[in-house]
């Protein structure tokens, strides 16, 4: 973060409005507030519907429908530790096995994605091989071609090997990631000179070792970054698991919490699992919420990687 | 420093994405191909090793216990069995499964109306091959005729939804109404309820996703939408726009436009608030509605829910019908198809399962043997305030359904039916012009599908 | 891939335009090796199901009479299809409202929190990311949850006001439902795409202008964004090829909303129940092509037109 002296002095200004009562001040005070007052409604909307599910995860079916505090309040009774002691136990514990596919998906597919990106990345931006500006620019192309397009058709060569309903259906077609290349060659390009390779080089380090042991720790920041995105990618997707997977036990969570709602929807006494649902999401969300607010100085950063040059 | 960090970390993510993968890979959990359902994640125990397992995916409250006992009966055989989920997207899977000639269970729970359009895949074992016609007397006669088609048989049925009127005793008397036993009386009597409560309570509700329930009516005023016969699986007769059939659409998109009926979705928290909380004072819904009803009285503790006959056209020609049940199929995945067809003829065979049936799953048998018995129908419903609802409304009703024949592309036929009532609820076409463009719409996606119109 | 020998030859300047051509060889070499990987999964996964797809494309399969070449008839029979139309036409219009707004308002947040630094605005940086974090299906939920006209807050919101809520779940308000549910969902990614872009502007560029009296409205719209206008390409791009493909959160709402979000409510969701609810899998890959062809080059036209901006590679 490069911050220039006037900066500082509006944050200063802006932190603490109080303390600065100079002559100027009436005015500018008068704006940081108005964009205050406007960035806490926005947080607000943003916030609400989180704050309906950390509500609602706490309730049972009959305090969802019916509970004393309404929608945006806790109910009377405080269900939230039954609820997942009953996920725990749900027909056989299916939701935990549901929360494993997740992570087995978000994380293998995001890893393998990264490793992809990151070899590809570092071939573009530094080695001037034939045929590097046609890949790059069908590369290029192929970011704009929409994920959804290939489902159908990946669908359907899976079939035919006998791949659908495993965990690769899944998984491989998650390693592609045109985008994550592209990321890591702006950024190997612009991050990593050429004379320092060449450096290495010349003091008899090979290529691979030279990737590995100089190239490799200064991409950090884009590794993270493509890594993260790829896990939220996998974390997050639905379409490809639901078409792929019809075996309830290697559902991700996004598509098993869905068939709950339906199942609920069902509505006899038995299947309505309404508290499961909304605490099922509400847990089901943690630990990707937690992963950005560890990973914070990574992404902020890393994500601008791409735009700018 | 930061370099060696670096790699450590790649190395553990890379290091523990291999484990996972490798974890998941060895247990078993069908990560090892598709080869069919898998026999190792079954929810229920195998009380017998070694010996033949049937996979099955069904969805009944009572399949757990039923499943149980049968396996703790039989030596020869288990039952491995998976709640699949139920409803459009669990036959999508299915489907998909058939598809793929991988992945679906050896005895599937098959509703009525969806048989045809699995058999039509070439999803379903026709188990006329394997003995099944000596079955044949043990279930009603309409349950037959639904899960027949041509010479071949492809499921057997388990249960029937014959089709009455619950309502609610308190408002009816409340407001002196009296309970309509034609469509007429219940249109007189949706229009008095409205104007005694300003419009608060409804008769019921007309909901353009309930196509189950639209086709029982149908037939109940004499429509065959569908003639389809697997002897002959490319041709087919499509009649959506008789008279019959608009009767039907009209009669009820009249009440809509005269706000007498609601239109909320079937299946929503919507809908079942507002049965549960008075908004509704009827559901036009088969028996196995019974368990449902109880799940929504969260809003009105004080309601009073009976069950009488379903309203008819013609009182002196009373028509019985039916909606939904479900049926036990094979698909053409099974190992021994044989060996599940006997399963499936035999799960609700035993006396003790019949009975779980009833009891837990809130099951109407399609045993007319179990109709007619003294246990079921003398047998009171405490939710409806101890009312023998098998004597006096449904048992009678399931004895008189005599079948129908559904379209062998139920899950298109259900998506246009439901946007064109949608756009006739919503005003844009007239009940007519629903009928017809259904007509229309249904005659090209059969031509377009390879059919010859009948 | 024993390329140390040579490289170990200590330089000696008569042979170094040599040594260079040898090491541009061995580069081509091992550019590929590094590539391979990569090069694989996207023959493997991105080519061949392309290409497949448009084969399939060119077939047809029916229920009750099999499998038959069919040339373009599938791409013909899409395009007098008046329900892809349709759905081409929503996502269109769609696209028309998704992203301006979404991007116009990440714009304004990134600006504002550029220029407001307290804790409220780190804060709020935070909250307007955090959806992001939550999977479309489940914010999907939520929100269905939310708009339930039984149930929901904001019955009681309008309630509290006196006036009649809004069904947001029926035909006429679903549009706006979803175009809620996708700005919460997606502004504070762009948000963050922007924000990260004008924190690595060196100030020094705009404290001129601040010094020549320009106000910090000026500054924003006539200096900062100009600078980002890459990003800002990049946002559009990202939003607009979301925007097309819309599927999850009306796949998610279809069951409470059957009477405003049909089986072809978007073309993505079309094609999914084309082929999964109606076994029409060459009909489909005929739509998934067609809608990807689209997509590709509503995305290239895009960039083409603003190539001086984009500066993409």
């Amino acid at each position: 973060m490069t911050t220039s002296p006037v900066r500082l002095l509006d944050n200063a200004t802006a932190t603490d409005p109080q303390k600065k009562t100079g002559n100027t001040g009436t005015r500018r005070r008068g704006k940081s507030l108005g964009l205050h007052i406007l960035l806490a409604a926005v947080s607000l909307y943003f916030l609400l519907p989180m704050w309906w599910l950390i509500v609602a995860g706490t309730k049972s079916t009959q305090g969802l429908f019916a509970g004393t505090g309404g929608p945006l309040w806790f109910d009377r009774n405080f269900a939230l530790f039954d609820n997942i002691a009953q996920l725990a136990t749900y027909n056989n514990g299916i939701y935990l096995r549901w929360l494993g596919n997740s992570f087995l998906y978000a994380i293998a597919g995001g890893v393998g994605a990264t490793i992809l990106a990151v070899l590809a990345g570092y071939a573009f931006a530094k080695y001037r091989f034939r045929g590097r500006a046609v890949s790059f620019m069908i590369l290029l192309a192929s970011v704009m071609v929409p994920a959804t397009a290939l489902v159908i058709p990946t669908y359907v060569l899976f079939n035919n090997l006998g791949l659908t309903n495993t965990i690769w259906a899944v998984i491989l077609p998650s390693l592609l990631s045109p985008f994550g290349v592209y990321l890591m060659r702006v950024y190997v390009q612009d991050a990593i000179p050429d004379e320092l390779l060449d450096a290495a080089r010349v003091d008899g380090s090979g290529e691979l070792r030279t990737f590995a042991t100089i190239a490799l720790p200064l991409m950090r920041p884009a590794v993270v970054t493509v890594l993260l995105l790829s896990v939220v990618g996998g974390w997050n997707n639905y379409f490809l698991p639901l078409a792929m997977i019809s075996d309830p036990t290697l559902l991700p969570v996004t598509v098993g919490l869905n068939a709950w709602q339906v199942q609920s929807n069902s509505a006899t006494a038995n299947s309505l699992i309404w508290n499961l649902v909304t605490s099922g999401s509400l847990i089901s969300v943690i630990p990707l919420i937690i992963a950005f607010l560890m990973l914070q100085k990574y992404w902020q950063g890393g994500l601008s990687v791409g735009s700018l040059k | 420093m930061t370099k060696k960090k670096a790699l450590l970390a790649a190395g553990i993510t890379t290091a523990l994405a291999v484990t996972l993968i490798g974890c998941t890979g060895n247990s078993g959990g069908g990560g090892g191909g598709g080869a069919g359902a898998s026999k190792t994640n079954c929810t229920n125990e195998i009380k017998v090793q070694d010996v033949p397992v049937v996979t099955y995916w069904g969805w009944f409250e009572d399949t757990a216990q039923t499943v149980d006992n049968f396996n703790e009966s039989h030596d020869d055989v288990q039952i491995c069995w998976t709640n699949a989920g139920q409803g459009a997207d669990a036959y999508t899977k299915l489907s998909t499964s058939l598809q793929s000639k991988s992945g679906a269970p050896d005895i599937v729970q098959v509703e009525y109306d969806w048989l045809n359009s699995f058999l039509i895949q070439g999803g379903l074992v026709d188990m006329t091959e394997h003995g099944i016609n000596e079955y044949k007397d043990k279930f009603t006669a309409g349950a037959w005729r639904d899960v027949s088609s041509g010479d071949g048989v492809y499921a057997v049925p388990v249960d029937l939804g014959p089709v009455g009127m619950w309502y609610r005793q308190d408002i009816f008397e409340k407001h002196g109404i009296k309970i309509p036993t034609t469509w007429d009386e219940y249109a007189a009597a949706a229009e008095q309820l409205s104007k005694a409560t300003g419009g608060e309570t409804l008769i019921g509700n007309f909901a353009p996703n309930g196509q189950g329930q639209h086709y029982a009516l149908l037939d109940q005023a004499g429509a065959v939408p569908f003639k389809f016969d697997n002897g002959n699986p490319t041709e087919i007769s499509i009649n959506h726009s008789d008279e019959a059939s608009k009767k039907v659409y009209e009669y009820w998109l009249d009440l809509v436009d005269r706000g007498l009926v609601g239109t909320d979705q079937a299946w929503t928290p919507e809908f079942n608030t507002g049965l549960g909380g008075g908004r509704y004072a009827t559901a036009i819904y088969p028996a196995w509605y019974s368990i449902h009803i109880p799940a929504f009285q969260d809003g009105d503790a004080d309601a009073v829910w009976r069950a009488a006959p379903i309203p008819q056209w013609d009182a002196a020609k009373p028509k019985q019908v039916n909606w939904g049940g479900s049926t036990l199929a094979v698909t053409t995945q099974a190992d021994d198809a044989a060996l599940a067809t006997k399963v499936a003829a035999e799960l609700y065979a035993p006396e003790e399962n019949k009975k779980l049936g009833v009891e837990v799953g809130g099951l109407f048998l399609a045993y007319p043997e179990m109709i007619e018995s003294e246990y079921f129908q003398e047998r009171p419903y405490e939710f409806y305030g101890g009312q023998k609802l098998n004597k006096d409304v449904f048992g009678k009703a399931a004895i008189d359904y005599e079948g129908v024949t559904f379209s062998p592309f139920t899950q298109y036929y259900y998506d246009e039916s439901q946007r064109l009532l949608s756009e006739a609820i919503a005003g844009n076409v007239s009940a007519t012009e629903a009928t017809d463009q259904l007509q229309k719409s249904l005659e090209t996606y059969a031509t377009e599908q390879g059919f010859t119109l009948k | 891939m024993s390329i140390t020998p040579q490289l170990q030859k200590p330089a000696q300047p008569p042979v170094a335009t040599k040594r260079g051509a040898t090491l541009e060889r061995k580069h081509a070499r091992i550019g590929w090796v590094f590539l391979a990987p990569f090069a694989i999964v996207f023959l493997v996964f991105l080519v061949l199901p392309l290409v497949y797809a448009f084969w399939m494309s060119l077939h047809t399969n029916t229920l009750a009479a099999g499998e038959k070449f069919a040339g373009l008839a599938n791409y013909f029979a899409a395009f007098k299809d008046q329900r892809f139309l349709s759905g081409m036409a929503r996502v269109g219009a769609f696209a028309l409202v998704f992203v301006p707004l979404q991007i116009g308002l990440a714009l304004l947040f990134a600006l504002i929190l550029d220029e407001v630094k307290t804790r409220l605005s780190r804060f709020s940086r935070l909250l307007i990311f955090a959806p992001y974090a939550i999977p479309g299906v489940i914010g999907a939920l939520m929100w269905g949850f939310l708009y339930s006209p039984s149930f929901g807050p904001l019955v009681s919101f309008f309630d509290f006001l006196n006036v009649q809520a809004p069904d947001m779940l029926s035909r006429d308000s679903i549009f706006w439902s979803l175009t809620n549910i996708v700005t919460w969902q997606w502004t504070g990614y762009y948000m963050i795409i922007i924000y990260a872009s004008l924190q690595s502007i060196d100030s020094s560029i705009y404290e001129a202008a601040l010094i020549d009296g320009a106000s910090k409205l000026q500054t924003a719209l006539q200096i900062k964004v100009p600078i980002i206008a890459s990003s800002l390409v990049l946002t559009i791009v990202f939003a607009l090829i979301g925007t097309l493909q819309f599927f999850t959160e009306p796949q998610v709402l279809a069951p409470l909303a059957g009477n405003a979000i049909d089986a072809a409510y978007t073309p993505n969701l079309y094609a999914y129940n084309l082929a999964f609810s109606y076994q029409q899998f060459n009909y489909a890959s005929a739509i998934s092509f067609a809608l990807g062809l689209m997509v590709f080059l509503a995305s290239i036209i895009f960039l083409v037109t603003t190539r001086k901006k984009s500066g993409l590679r």
